[in-house]
C-alpha cells in the first residue's frame, strides 16, 4: 500500500469517529433544559432575551424529537456556529479562535523540552540500568507523574513570585507591555505574543511573554516528561537486548556509536507516537495550568464556563479538543507510516 | 468429601504459588515497600478518623468552623495555633479535621469510581470479546469515541450536565434488571432454576411498575456527580483491555475442549474465560485509584466538585489558592492552607503509583523471571 492510499484510508476511517463525537456531544446537550439548549443557536447578544429564546425553541423544535434536533444542531455546526458563550459574551467559535494562541504559546515552549529532555533522560536511564542514574531518573519520573498540577503550580508561584520575586504571578504580559501590545503601533499577526514580538521586531515583548510562560511551562514539563521517560526507557531496554546490538558491539564499534546509531534510532519509534499524543493532549489539556496562572487561554475559559454552567462553551470546547486530538492522532500515524514502511503493510 | 477437598486444594496450588512468587518479587523492591507503607498510613488515618478528629455536627464530612474567630469578623486563614494544630482555612474551617476526613473521601472516590468503571468495562469488554460480531464491533467503536476526548474535559462537561435531583422509578430499574438477568441466563443456557426465579421476579416487578410504581427522589451532591462523570469517562479503557484478553483466551484449545464436552456458554465464561483473563486487568485497574483521586481533586480544585466546607483535599486547595500572593502579607501566613492538603494528595497518589509500577513489573511476563 502506498503512503497516499494509507493516508486516504486513515482519513476515511476518521469520519465515523467524528460523527460519533458529534452524537456524544449532542447527547450530553440533551441533558440540559430546552432553555439552556437554545443558547446553542444564539449568534448575537440581542437574541438572549426571553422572548427570542422562546422563538428559538419553537423554530428549532427544541421540545420535539431528538432526530430533528440533532440535524438542526449539526447544520448549525457546519455553518461554523457553536452557540453563544455567556461567560465571555462572545460566540463560541470566536472565543475558541481568540484564546487558542495563548494556549499554543505555552505548548510551543514546553513541548520541545518535554520531548528532547525526556528522550535523553530515558536513554540515560536505560543505558545505565539499575545504577544510581537509573534510579534517580525513575524517581523523578514517578514523582512528576504523581504531582497534582494545581498544587505544584501554586508552589511554584509562592516560591518564584512571592518569596523570590523573580517571576510574575500570572497572566500573559505585564500591564504596560499589554497596553503597548493592544495599541495601534503593534500589528497582531498570529495573536501569540512570542511570535508577534519577533515579527514586529520588538524582542522585549517576546522576552516578557516568555517570562510569563516559564512557570506554567515548567508545570507541564515536570508532569508530562514522566511518560516520555518511561516509554523511552522501556523501548530502549528492549532494543538493547536485540542481537543486532550484540553484533554491532562484536564488530568493535564504540559504546557511543552503538547507542546513538543502532539502539536509539530503533527505540525512538514508540516514543514518537507518545510524543504526538502528548502534544495533541497539551494543546487541549491546559485547563488546570491556565487556571492556576490566570492565563486567558482555552483551558481557563472552559473552566470558568463550566463553573457558570455555560453549556455551549463547555461542549464547544470539548468538541474542539476531540477534533484536535483525532487530527494529532492522524498526523502521528502518517509520520509513523513514513518512518517505518512496515506499518503500511499491516 | 475429603478427596474433593484435596482435589480443590491441589487445583489451587499453582495459583497460591503464583501469588507467593508475586509477593516475594514485590517485597524485594524498595519502591513497592515504600508505597505499601504510605498507603497503610492512609488506611490507619481513615479507619481511626472518628478518634483522631471526633465529628461535631450531624454530617461528619462537614468540616467544623470556629465561630469564636468568625464572630470577630476574621475570614482569612490562620496559621497553626493550640486550638487548630494545622491552622484554619478561609471562613475558619479547621484544616486538621478536613485533612483527616478528607482521607476517607479520597478512598471512597477512588474505590467507588474504579469499581464502577471496572464493572461496566468488564461487562462490555466481556460481551464484545466473547460474542464479537457487529455488536462487539459497535461497542468498541463507541469506546473509541469516548477515548477520543481528553478525560478531564469530558468529565467536566458531564459533571455540569448531570442533574442535581433525579426522580428515579425504582420499579422500572429492578424490572429491567431482572429482565436482563433472565434473558442473559436464558441465552447463555445456564441453570433453568435461576431463569425461572428471575423470570418470576421480573413479572412481579413489571406489575409493580404498571400499578404501584416506587418513585424515589434522589438528590445528588456535586461530589457524586464528579464520581459518576469519572466512571462514565473511565470504563472504555478497561473494556478495551478486557476485550483483548478475552479474544486471546477465547481461541485457546481448552475453550474448544470445554465446548466439545458440552459446557454451556455461562459455564465457559465463568469457569474458563474470567479466571484466565481478568485478574491482571483487575489488579492493574485497582491501582488506578491514585490517578482517579488526582482527577477528582482537579475537578474539585476547579470548583466543580465537593461543596464548600466538605472534607475533600481538592476542595480545601480550591478555597486556599487565592490567598497566595496577597500583597503585604508574608508567605508563611497562608502557606499551611494549601501546603498540607496538597502534600496529602501528592503522597496518596504517589503511594498508588509506586505500588502500580512495582506490580506492573512483576506482572509483565517479558521481564519478570530475569
Amino acid at each position: 500500500m502506498g503512503l497516499v492510499t494509507y493516508v486516504v484510508r486513515r482519513l476515511l476511517l476518521m469520519i465515523p469517529v467524528l460523527v460519533g463525537v458529534s452524537v456524544l456531544i449532542f447527547a450530553i446537550s440533551m441533558l440540559f433544559s430546552p432553555y439552556q439548549r437554545a443558547t446553542l443557536y444564539v449568534r448575537n447578544p440581542q437574541a438572549l432575551n426571553p422572548h427570542t429564546i422562546e422563538g428559538i425553541i419553537t423554530k428549532y423544535n427544541l421540545n420535539g424529537s431528538m432526530f430533528s434536533q440533532y440535524f438542526s444542531w449539526i447544520s448549525e455546526v457546519f455553518h461554523g456556529s457553536l452557540g453563544w458563550s455567556t461567560t465571555v459574551r462572545q460566540p463560541v467559535t470566536t472565543a475558541l479562535l481568540e484564546r487558542f494562541p495563548a494556549t499554543f504559546e505555552i505548548v510551543l515552549i514546553a513541548a520541545p523540552v518535554i520531548v528532547i529532555l525526556g528522550i535523553w533522560l530515558g536513554v540515560q536511564s536505560a543505558v545505565h540500568r539499575n545504577t544510581l542514574i537509573d534510579h534517580g531518573t525513575r524517581t523523578i519520573a514517578i514523582l512528576g507523574w504523581s504531582l497534582p498540577s494545581f498544587w505544584f503550580g501554586i508552589l511554584l508561584v509562592s516560591f518564584f513570585y512571592v518569596y523570590l520575586g523573580w517571576l510574575p504571578r500570572g497572566g500573559r504580559l505585564s500591564s504596560p507591555i499589554q497596553a503597548f501590545v493592544t495599541s495601534a503601533s503593534f500589528v497582531r499577526y498570529t495573536g501569540s505574543n512570542i511570535i508577534d514580538g519577533i515579527l514586529n521586531g520588538q524582542l522585549w515583548v517576546t522576552g516578557d511573554a516568555i517570562l510569563h510562560v516559564l512557570l506554567p511551562a515548567t508545570v507541564i514539563i515536570v508532569i508530562d516528561i514522566a511518560i516520555i521517560i518511561r516509554v523511552m526507557r522501556s523501548s530502549m531496554l528492549e532494543v538493547l537486548n536485540k542481537s543486532y546490538i550484540i553484533a554491532a558491539k562484536a564488530k568493535g564499534l564504540t559504546q557511543k556509536q552503538v547507542i546513538n546509531k543502532h539502539a536509539r534510532r530503533n527505540a525512538l519509534i514508540p516514543t514518537i507516537t507518545i510524543s504526538g499524543l502528548i502534544i495533541g493532549g497539551l494543546i487541549t489539556g491546559l485547563v488546570i495550568t491556565e487556571t492556576v496562572f490566570a492565563i486567558g487561554g482555552l483551558g481557563r475559559w472552559a473552566a470558568q464556563a463550566a463553573l457558570n454552567i455555560d453549556m455551549p462553551a463547555v461542549l464547544g470546547f470539548a468538541m474542539f479538543t476531540a477534533v484536535v486530538f483525532l487530527i494529532s492522532n492522524l498526523i502521528v500515524d502518517v509520520l509513523y507510516a513514513y518512518i517505518d514502511p512496515r506499518i503500511r503493510l499491516a | 468429601m475429603s478427596s474433593r477437598w484435596s482435589e480443590f486444594k491441589a487445583s489451587l496450588e499453582p495459583k497460591v504459588k503464583e501469588w507467593k512468587f508475586m509477593l516475594k518479587r514485590l517485597s524485594e523492591s524498595p519502591l513497592s515497600i515504600a508505597g505499601v507503607a504510605i498507603l497503610s498510613a492512609f488506611v490507619v488515618i481513615a479507619v481511626f478518623a472518628p478518634i483522631l478528629a471526633p465529628p461535631q455536627g450531624d454530617d461528619p464530612f462537614m468540616i467544623p468552623r470556629d465561630w469564636r474567630i468568625l464572630r470577630v469578623g476574621v475570614l482569612e486563614p490562620i496559621p497553626p495555633t493550640q486550638d487548630h494544630i494545622f491552622g484554619t482555612i478561609e471562613n475558619q474551617y479547621d484544616l486538621y479535621y478536613g485533612c483527616i476526613w478528607g482521607t476517607i473521601t479520597a478512598f471512597r472516590i477512588g474505590i467507588l469510581v474504579v469499581a464502577g468503571a471496572l464493572l461496566i468495562g468488564l461487562l462490555i469488554g466481556m460481551g464484545a470479546g466473547y460474542y464479537g460480531g457487529i455488536t462487539g464491533e459497535a461497542l468498541m467503536r463507541f469506546t473509541d469515541i469516548i477515548i477520543a476526548f481528553p478525560g478531564l474535559v469530558l468529565s467536566m462537561a458531564l459533571t455540569i450536565a448531570l442533574p442535581n435531583v433525579m426522580q428515579v422509578n425504582l420499579s422500572l430499574f429492578i424490572c429491567v434488571f431482572f429482565a436482563l438477568l433472565s434473558l442473559t441466563v436464558l441465552i447463555l443456557r445456564g441453570n433453568p432454576r435461576i431463569t425461572a426465579i428471575s423470570g418470576a421476579l421480573f413479572v412481579i416487578t413489571l406489575l409493580s411498575y404498571l400499578y404501584f410504581p416506587l418513585m424515589v427522589n434522589m438528590s445528588i451532591t456535586n461530589l457524586d456527580k464528579v464520581m459518576v462523570a469519572l466512571v462514565l469517562v473511565g470504563w472504555p479503557g478497561y473494556a478495551r483491555v478486557i476485550r483483548g484478553e478475552v479474544l486471546r483466551v477465547r481461541s485457546e484449545d481448552y475453550i474448544e475442549a470445554a465446548r466439545a464436552s458440552g459446557c454451556s456458554d455461562l459455564r465457559i465464561i465463568m469457569k474458563h474465560i474470567i479466571p484466565n483473563s481478568v485478574y491482571p486487568v483487575l489488579i492493574m485497574a485497582s491501582l488506578d485509584t491514585g490517578a482517579i483521586v488526582l482527577s477528582a481533586a482537579a475537578l474539585s480544585f476547579l470548583g466543580l466538585g465537593a461543596d464548600q466546607g466538605y472534607a475533600d483535599w481538592g476542595q480545601i486547595i480550591n478555597m486556599s489558592q487565592h490567598w497566595i500572593g496577597v500583597t503585604n502579607v508574608p508567605l508563611t501566613e497562608y502557606l499551611h492552607a494549601f501546603l498540607i492538603p496538597g502534600f496529602l494528595i501528592f503522597m496518596f497518589v504517589l503511594a498508588w503509583n509506586l505500588l502500580g509500577d512495582a506490580v506492573r513489573d512483576v506482572l509483565d511476563p517479558m521481564i519478570r523471571r530475569r
